[in-house]
């Protein structure tokens, strides 16, 4: 079934039509960015679905992307630019907005930014949100031109994503994590619901996962809630809140220790694990070079690592290197987690020690180690086997350890980027046929360490920069596994920010559609910061709890209103992994924007001509778009951005392939090769399951903060994976029993899509969305029933509200919340007073923050009452 | 021919894709769905199992509805499908009474989903085609079938959940997976003999 759509006219439901037109796209009411197919008939869009001819999506879509329509022409938009007549910001004061011209508005931004820029352009603050992206990363691209490091992507980045992503940068070359659905026979996840909701790749993510099940593939979700994927999954392991490092070392242990089951030629030859190291736990280095030693058990010696002539480098053992007791790295892991018992781990995780030696065994046998396959007439290593982690489980302030043991299970046994592995979103691409754009591979560096061959950011994640004092408003450039920092809008930032003598204090504020208010933390904290600023100007869709904090408003298009040359790239942020077809489509208006609405892009790129900083801007943009050649932007010209998305598309593919073929075709595609996807045998790179990283890097940090009276703790910094309590975990007073999270329902999107009447309709009929998970015997002992009222409180005191689900999908210890419900603002009707607003709960400050990427801790330690 | 479906509950995850594709093909107002899910969840903690259904007018072999129709507004298609001619349709319900797979609606009167904002460009299009006053329900996407399309439900859902075909042709794809998979439509004992089956979760 299925005829080719129609791209002519044609006459519909026996009216005369004078167009009748499916034009492709891409969604963006998640960051997946899924491929659509927009049907507009007499100007009125009338349905979205997938795009067949797109890899990213494959002609499907879920819910979210099919209610598009509804935020399309939703009534509450804002349709002017706005002014605040009220002087006075406060959560639910009134700003007074009048409408006022584009032209008044840009000027008075043009004049205020001009004026900062001249005094100090650091004072300029950029917050964009995390649903639009990667595309939104043109706002930093403005940034960098503007001169300011100030810039974030609010709740996004700071909740989610600096521990997974950088350990994901670290260990393979990518921004996450997938099992390689085709071909795993072993699934374990860890806070992640990866092919089971929203997120990068989310569509192609559900029918790879689909047919992995149906194929057999075990899937074992380790997680407070049943949810989605736990749902599916072959085996749920409830956890207790926070605690999945406590689980992920034990199985680690209990592989090496118990089971010795280990890919000793994989650890060898493509990770550290060989590196000798010195008692004071940094390598034993090579005097002429530098270079790591590794014990070449065949000359009985040591020798630099890449040396071609060792024959067997020893990865257990003691050996004397320059008088000195050394031992290989691998050997110092594998002591190191005899510590971490599966009984350890059950006092702290509450997962029967059974359970998880069962599942490290299972994990180790599943991984088949030693074994290949042959696939495309090329041999490869093959390992079925894979443990990912994302949101949930790195959501914790030892972030980075977290990430670091689960992906370890993947290393042992060697099952990192090759077939039936954990596989990074894409870490290798060759590049079209016929330019070879855009192309993009790992590369050794420092100690033969991997470097991804792309990256979101400037800054990347190894070898990670020099610690700096810092320079701005968050501190990145201090803690430089970060990529974003909640000191942009803590409780303590300016206590820091005086101890640190930062030179200037942020005055202006461009946000991008983010809601900060109520993405970060608890809405007093933030709204606290967002006072202080003399100037804020918002790009939005409608009205929310931030635009009370904002001068100017400015009417955005919505994505189906608005160009875009890369939703889908860097590839390692949202196209999908494993074989298959690589696909560049691009974001294109399906109906022309109306009232006063403008384009973002547009407004910022137009923003920067005026106030002359084309050069820079043009610069930056040649950096961020990669254009060199003749596509390359000349600093003296002015451009719109259609001309620059033209000139990106035919700089990737070709003189003959700009904007016009890709509006026509919507989306270029070639196949993958096996060498791209399963790249590890093909590039000598190595890993390090040995992170003598952080030894200097905590030295360097300690040296900048510690004397400031910033904390720093040494365990945070081990080079080996560690087990550190999170805050909630250590709250004493007895009263406050219970562990609340939240987490990704699979109808929203940020605090985005409650707005949205469908899924608002959908919402209200799902048992859980909208609601406070409790376990069934925990609520009874307390008396507390089924669909009551209930209020949670935090032991700092911050209390939500909501109606209670009592489910035996939860932990006993859990409090499940969906989402970033809970909109307060009255110009979103509908979503207003829908759900429930867990980030309340959080704290924001720099003792609930990962001291080494920046992370926020996401658990609070609650109690319930009626 | 006879047309059927079949829905795998062993690939679907709840995801509303289902729900969400039928409303906007069909531009149902509130509170109407040809097409949606319902959530529920056995055992006891940690052995939890989550069902998610999807559900939609099983086009029944002997539809209950068809039999009490005073206006013979509801008929079954030779090739199948129950459907309502709303031309016809007074509005009486009784269908809806008899109907024990609760895939009726009745369109009282136009409500919006912006409420008092009004319809929106979207709904004063698609609201045209629903008049007030009579029943309405899903039709398996009938005319896209005319276009040799298949129903939005099946062709939107992400997981390959469903599967749309004749469950005449024994070598269909919907007989097939019937066959090797166990397919069992919902409360057979009904014997109203629903075209929709079910795969075992």
């Amino acid at each position: 079934m299925g005829a080719p759509k129609t791209t002519g006219q044609g006459a519909t439901s026996g009216q005369a039509a004078h167009e009748d037109r499916w034009i492709p796209s891409a969604c963006t009411i998640c960051y997946g960015g899924c491929s659509i197919l927009a049907h507009r008939v007499n100007g009125t869009i009338v349905k979205i679905e997938g795009n067949p001819a797109s890899p990213v999506g494959k002609g499907r879509i879920c819910a979210k992307g099919l209610a598009g329509i509804m935020i399309l022409y939703d009534p509450n938009r804002v349709n002017t630019p706005l002014r605040r007549t009220n002087p006075k910001k406060g959560i639910g004061v009134d700003p007074g907005w009048k409408p006022i011209s584009w032209e008044e508005a840009l000027e008075e931004i043009t004049v205020r930014m001009e004026k900062i820029r001249a005094e100090d352009p650091r004072q300029l603050m950029i917050q964009v949100t995390t649903t639009l992206a990667p595309s939104s990363l043109l706002f930093f691209t403005f940034g960098w031109a503007f001169g300011t490091p100030n810039m974030w992507v609010a709740g996004g980045g700071i909740h989610c994503g600096n521990g997974a992503h950088a350990v994901g940068g670290i260990m393979h070359a990518s921004w996450s994590l997938v099992p390689d659905f085709e071909h795993c026979n072993y699934a374990l996840y860890f806070g992640a619901s990866k092919g089971h909701g929203a997120g990068h790749a989310a569509t192609p993510n559900m029918e790879l996962a689909a047919d992995a099940r149906a194929r057999g593939m075990r899937m074992v979700v380790v997680d407070p809630m049943c949810n989605f994927a736990a749902a599916k999954a072959s085996e749920w392991v409830p956890i207790r809140v926070g605690t999945d490092a406590a689980l992920a070392l034990a199985m680690v242990n209990v592989l090496l220790n118990e089971l010795g089951i280990y890919d000793a030629e994989y650890l060898r030859r493509h990770t550290n694990g060989p590196y000798l190291v010195r008692p004071d736990g940094r390598h034993a280095r090579d005097a002429a070079s530098g270079k790591p030693l590794v014990w070449d058990a065949t000359a009985v010696a040591p020798k630099p690592y890449d040396d071609k002539s060792v024959g067997e480098a020893a990865l257990l053992g003691e050996f004397q290197v320059n008088g000195e007791r050394c031992r290989p790295a691998f050997a110092l892991l594998k002591e190191h987690v005899e510590q971490f018992t599966p009984e350890w781990q059950e006092r702290l995780s509450s997962v029967p020690a059974a359970q998880a030696r069962r599942l490290a065994r299972e994990f180790g046998e599943a991984a088949r180690v030693g074994s290949t396959i042959v696939l495309d007439g090329v041999r490869l290593p093959y390992r079925p086997a894979a443990a990912i982690y994302f949101r949930g489980a790195q959501g914790h302030k030892n972030s980075s350890h977290i990430c670091f043991a689960v992906d370890l299970l993947n290393q042992i046994v060697g099952a990192a980027d090759v077939v039936g592995g954990a596989l990074g979103f894409n870490p290798v691409c060759h590049g079209h046929p016929d330019t070879g754009r855009p192309r993009y591979v790992p590369r050794a560096e420092r100690d033969g360490l991997m470097t991804p061959g792309t990256w979101m950011l400037p800054h990347l994640p190894y070898p990670p920069a020099e610690p700096r004092h810092p320079d701005s408003m968050g501190f990145i450039e201090t803690y430089p596994l970060s990529h974003v920092s909640p000191l942009m809008a803590s409780a303590d930032q300016t206590k820091w920010w005086e101890r640190f003598e930062l030179p200037y204090r942020p005055k202006m504020m461009i946000n991008y559609g983010a809601n900060s208010v109520m993405s970060v933390g608890n809405k007093d904290t933030v709204a606290e910061t967002l006072a202080r600023f003399d100037f804020i100007v918002s790009f939005d869709l409608f009205l929310n709890e931030f635009s009370d904090f904002a001068d100017i408003i400015l009417p955005d298009g919505s994505y189906l209103e608005v160009l875009d040359p890369r939703p889908n790239f860097p590839f390692i942020f949202n196209h999908p992994a494993g074989r298959g077809q690589w696909g560049w489509p691009i974001r294109q208006p399906v109906v022309p924007l109306t009232h006063e609405r403008r384009s973002a892009r547009e407004v910022l790129l137009g923003l920067g001509y005026r106030m002359g900083l084309g050069p820079e801007l043009n610069m930056a943009l040649n950096v961020f778009y990669g254009l060199d050649g003749p596509q390359m932007l000349d600093p003296k010209r002015a451009y719109t951005f259609e001309e620059i998305t033209d000139r990106e598309l035919q700089h990737k593919f070709g003189p003959e392939r700009g904007l016009d073929w890709f509006k026509e075709h919507g989306v270029i595609t070639w196949p993958k090769k096996v060498e791209e996807v399963y790249w590890r045998p093909f590039v000598d790179v190595r890993v390090p399951i040995y992170w003598e990283f952080m030894l200097d890097l905590g030295d360097k940090i300690r040296a900048v903060t510690e004397p400031r009276g910033m904390r720093f703790d040494r365990a945070y910094y081990s080079p080996v994976p560690e087990w550190i309590a999170c805050p909630s975990h250590e709250v004493e007073d007895p009263a406050y029993d219970l562990y609340a999270f939240y987490y990704r329902d699979v109808l929203h999107t940020n605090g985005f899509t409650m707005e949205n009447p469908w899924l608002d309709e959908a919402s209200r009929m799902d048992p859980y969305s909208y609601t406070i998970a409790l376990n069934t015997k925990t609520a009874r002992a307390r008396g507390i029933k089924d669909g009551e009222a209930i209020w949670v409180e935090s032991a700092a005191g911050r209390r939500v509200e909501g109606k209670v689900r009592l489910t035996e999908g939860i932990h006993p210890e859990g409090v499940g919340i969906a989402a970033c419900a809970g909109h307060w603002t009255r110009h979103q009707p509908i979503a207003q007073g829908k759900g429930v607003f867990f980030n309340e709960l959080l704290e924001v400050d720099f003792e609930h923050t990962s001291p080494v990427n920046l992370n926020l801790d996401l658990c609070a330690k609650v109690r319930v009452g009626r | 021919m006879r047309y059927g479906m079949v829905i795998d509950l062993k690939r679907c995850f709840g995801c509303y894709g289902c729900q969400v594709s039928c409303k906007a093909e069909h531009a149902t107002p509130p509170g109407v769905f040809f097409a949606r899910v319902v959530k529920r969840e056995s055992g006891t903690y940690p052995n939890v199992r989550k069902v998610f259904l999807p559900l939609l007018c099983m086009h029944c072999e002997t539809p209950p509805c068809e039999a009490v129709c005073p206006t013979g507004a509801t008929s079954k298609r030779p090739d199948g499908i129950v459907d309502v001619d709303r031309e016809v349709c007074v509005g009486c319900r009784y269908c809806m009474q008899a109907c024990p797979y609760e895939a009726r609606y009745f369109h009282a009167k136009t409500r919006y989903y912006f409420g008092a904002q009004g319809p929106t460009e979207y709904e004063a299009v698609g609201y045209a085609k629903h008049p007030t006053g009579v029943v309405m329900k899903c039709n398996f996407c009938a005319h896209r079938l005319e276009r040799g399309e298949e129903p939005s439900c099946v062709l939107t859902c992400p997981t390959h959940a469903r599967t749309f075909g004749d469950l005449d042709d024994p070598q269909s794809e919907v007989s097939r997976l019937i066959k090797e998979r166990g397919g069992e439509p919902l409360h057979p004992e009904l014997g109203t003999g629903p075209s929709v089956y079910y795969l075992p979760a």
